[in-house]
């Protein structure tokens, strides 16, 4: 049978395709991915991108965490300053009803340090985290304004509304709690309870009722602050979510995109070989035919 | 009855006939490496033989022809081939530079874009007053408002460079079927006078190849070596001698169309490069466009409603926060523009004061919810990469296999018509020792002539 004796392009071919296949295999080794293109995949591609969407998101939420941490923190540590103050004022109010014998100065000099304490929970329940009101609500005013025209003399002048951020798919955290809730709530008004106690010690009746007042509102808040810490633990325990799913997705995309390096690498070691085969084979195609036989 | 005279006339015939065979051979070696030659080999016949009484004497050989070894329908298919090969290399190549404006490695992409804002409504969740945060809002909505308009101007750009190849394709088209045709009236010139035209069928050969790598053709062959040519679907681009121009004109939207003698026949036309460049011209780009264009229409829209729904930090009602799509949706992606430029007027509360969030959830919630064709974005995006990535990756397959195919056909066709240097060689030394013989022989008839000549002489 007569075969084609120009076998160049068959093996120009092979050679091409040999270069192709190294380029693609260096190209897998170099970025470590299979997927480089659409079109090296076009499945894996479209899996990718919704993998790198839920990526991004998953950043997001670990970034949001960390920020309504800090105003959790703040927010606690605030409301623990405010229970100390309280507890003062609780062991003044208690010394003032058990000791009748407290002249009339000496109840003013506790009256006054009451009023102190008065000042000090306004200052504290004003406090703001990043120049954000932590307890006004979702307005951006300060919250706790003393007007003498309430009878507790503090007017609260933020809202109700609550904020909550997402930190997780479908998963929300509620980050505030408004001011009127945690310390002017209705029978456990701390700021009324305050005036109160200073006013039964200014004019030395119902103390004691006046301290239970206080007590009241001191337990009140106790069981408020818990909204906190548990926010905190569920912050925590959202990170620790999420960044077991920041590795998992990049486990995925490792799966959906990712380069079997060994694999690539002995291949591409397989196709160093065939380009020098080839290389070989054109180097040894015959130079001579028959013609170089033919004698003078 | 023989004589010396009759020795010495086949004597010399053969020394003819043998140097005609040895010039088909030199011609062979010759043309070893140019492309599309069909190597020839001397036909010899016996010469009619010379009947004398009850004796038949042979009368020598002469050289009927030089015939071309070619397979006409082996040509037919490696010009078949060729068109499916032009078809899909230009196909391929078009939609590489479609799939390179999606690719996310860059991060630029309409994807990456997407991400980015939805993380910026995120970030702005957690202190939705601050006004760098909101800065950050409006600048990634910028970024998806670019990434769409590069991404659709981009697919423009191409579809009119596409539509430039589509002029330049056609006017090589003419140039090929003007010397085609002028190659027919050579070639059946030579053969009305018994000539051999294998020389032009070669070169017609070639043009035909080249000719069938831009545009489909289909060959009918008449008697007298002629060849007519038409598209398959019948438009006549060569008739013998005469070649049949196509034409150009420019179609409303300003895409050139094909014309054959007044019919528009763009859309009949099924492979070549031609072919390959109109279906990413034609359908693949406007289908990829009119996927973007749903996409950035349905996302505006979204949006706008979403932020709509608001109030913005200074407890106004939420505006528009994209440019409103146009009503057909066409265009949508090219035009995407955010209209807010004031960082306060992200309507991030949901009750009118400055510090709630509760419209931000509506924005985010967007990224879920099915608003382009029951899909969420992020899905209707990938799939329009899936689509693309599909169709650069189906072209290569098939454009590899149809390289495969068109190769084997090659080697098909060498086999049949290459030359090959041992076999011309061998040729060579058949040739010139048959030579050497009939001048020997001329040689010795010379010598008995002489003697008789000088017979009775002393």
């Amino acid at each position: 049978m007569r075969v084609n004796p120009n076998s160049m392009p068959d093996l120009l071919t092979a050679l091409s395709a040999t270069q192709q296949q190294q380029d693609t295999e260096l190209l897998q080794l170099s970025t470590g991915r299979r997927v480089n293109q659409p079109s090296d995949d076009p499945a894996a591609e479209a899996q990718l991108i919704e993998n790198n969407a839920d990526s991004a998101q998953v950043d997001s939420f670990q970034q949001s965490l960390s920020s309504i941490n800090g105003q959790f923190q703040t927010a606690d540590s605030t409301l623990s300053s405010i229970e100390t103050q309280m507890q003062r004022a609780i062991t003044l109010g208690t010394q003032a009803a058990n000791q009748g014998t407290l002249s009339d100065s000496d109840r003013l000099a506790i009256a006054n340090e009451l009023q102190g304490i008065q000042n000090q929970l306004v200052s504290l329940a004003n406090t703001s985290y990043q120049g954000v009101f932590l307890f006004s609500g979702t307005v951006q005013t300060q919250p706790f304004v003393v007007d003498a025209s309430v009878p507790s003399g503090v007017r609260y002048a933020g809202n109700t509304g609550v904020n909550k951020v997402t930190v997780g798919a479908g998963y929300q955290i509620q980050v505030n709690q408004p001011g009127s809730q945690l310390f002017s709530a209705s029978g456990s008004d701390i700021f009324q309870s305050m005036t109160d106690l200073i006013q039964s010690i200014q004019t030395n009746s119902n103390i004691g009722n006046s301290v239970a007042e206080v007590n009241k509102a001191f337990t009140y808040l106790s069981t408020q602050r818990v909204f906190f810490g548990n926010a905190m633990n569920q912050v925590t325990s959202q990170q620790n979510f999420l960044s077991s799913e920041t590795v998992e997705l990049s486990t995925q995309e490792n799966t959906i995109a990712g380069a079997d390096i060994s694999v690539v690498a002995s291949n591409l070691v397989q196709t160093e070989n065939a380009q020098q085969a080839a290389l070989q084979a054109i180097g040894r195609m015959p130079v001579t035919s028959l013609f170089d036989f033919l004698q003078e | 009855m023989g004589s010396l005279n009759t020795s010495l006339a086949i004597a010399v015939g053969a020394l003819t006939a043998d140097q005609g065979a040895l010039n088909a051979t030199a011609n062979n070696v010759a043309n070893a490496s140019t492309p599309g030659y069909s190597r020839q080999v001397p036909v010899f016949a016996e010469n009619t033989p010379l009947v004398v009484g009850s004796l038949t004497f042979g009368n020598g050989v002469s050289l009927q022809q030089l015939q071309s070894i070619r397979d006409p329908i082996l040509q037919i298919r490696i010009a078949q081939e060729t068109q499916d090969q032009g078809q899909l290399g230009s196909f391929v190549s078009s939609m590489q530079q479609v799939q390179v404006l999606f690719n996310n490695t860059s991060g630029s992409d309409i994807g990456s874009q997407l991400s980015n804002f939805f993380g910026s409504l995120n970030q702005l969740s957690a202190d939705p007053t601050d006004l760098s945060l909101r800065q950050g809002v409006l600048t990634a909505a910028g970024n998806v408002a670019n990434s769409f308009n590069n991404t659709a101007n981009n697919l423009a750009q191409q579809r009119s460079n596409l539509d430039l190849d589509v002029t330049q394709d056609v006017r090589q088209v003419n140039t090929l079927t003007g010397q085609i045709a002028q190659l027919n009236g050579q070639i059946s010139n030579l053969q009305n006078i018994g000539a051999d035209a294998s020389v032009f069928v070669d070169q017609r050969d070639q043009l035909i190849g080249q000719l069938s790598s831009l545009i489909d053709v289909s060959q009918i062959q008449s008697d007298n070596g002629g060849l007519t040519l038409t598209t398959s679907n019948g438009a006549a681009l060569v008739a013998g001698e005469q070649s049949f121009t196509l034409t150009t004109q420019p179609d409303a939207s300003g895409l050139q169309h094909i014309f054959a003698q007044g019919k528009d026949i763009t859309s009949t036309i099924t492979s070549g490069q031609i072919a390959g460049v109109l279906q990413v011209r034609d359908q693949k780009i406007p289908a990829v466009l009119s996927s973007l264009d749903t996409l950035a229409s349905g996302l505006s829209t979204a949006l706008n409603t979403a932020n709509e729904a608001g109030f913005d930090l200074n407890g106004n009602a939420g505006t528009a926060l994209f440019s409103a799509p146009p009503a057909s949706g066409t265009g949508a992606a090219s035009s995407m523009s955010v209209v807010l430029t004031d960082p306060s007027l992200v309507a991030a509360s949901s009750d009118g004061s400055a510090g709630s969030n509760g419209n931000l959830a509506t924005l985010s919630a967007v990224n879920d919810q099915p608003i382009v064709s029951g899909q969420t974005p992020t899905q209707f995006y990938s799939n329009i990469v899936f689509s693309v990535g599909s169709d650069v990756a189906n072209g290569t397959a098939n454009q590899n296999a149809s390289q495969l195919v068109l190769q084997q056909l090659q080697d098909q066709r060498g086999s049949i018509s290459g030359v090959s240097l041992d076999e011309e060689a061998s040729h060579l030394i058949l040739y010139q020792q048959a030579y050497d013989a009939a001048a020997h022989v001329v040689t010795a008839i010379n010598q008995m002539m002489e003697e008789a000549v000088n017979l009775g002489s002393d």
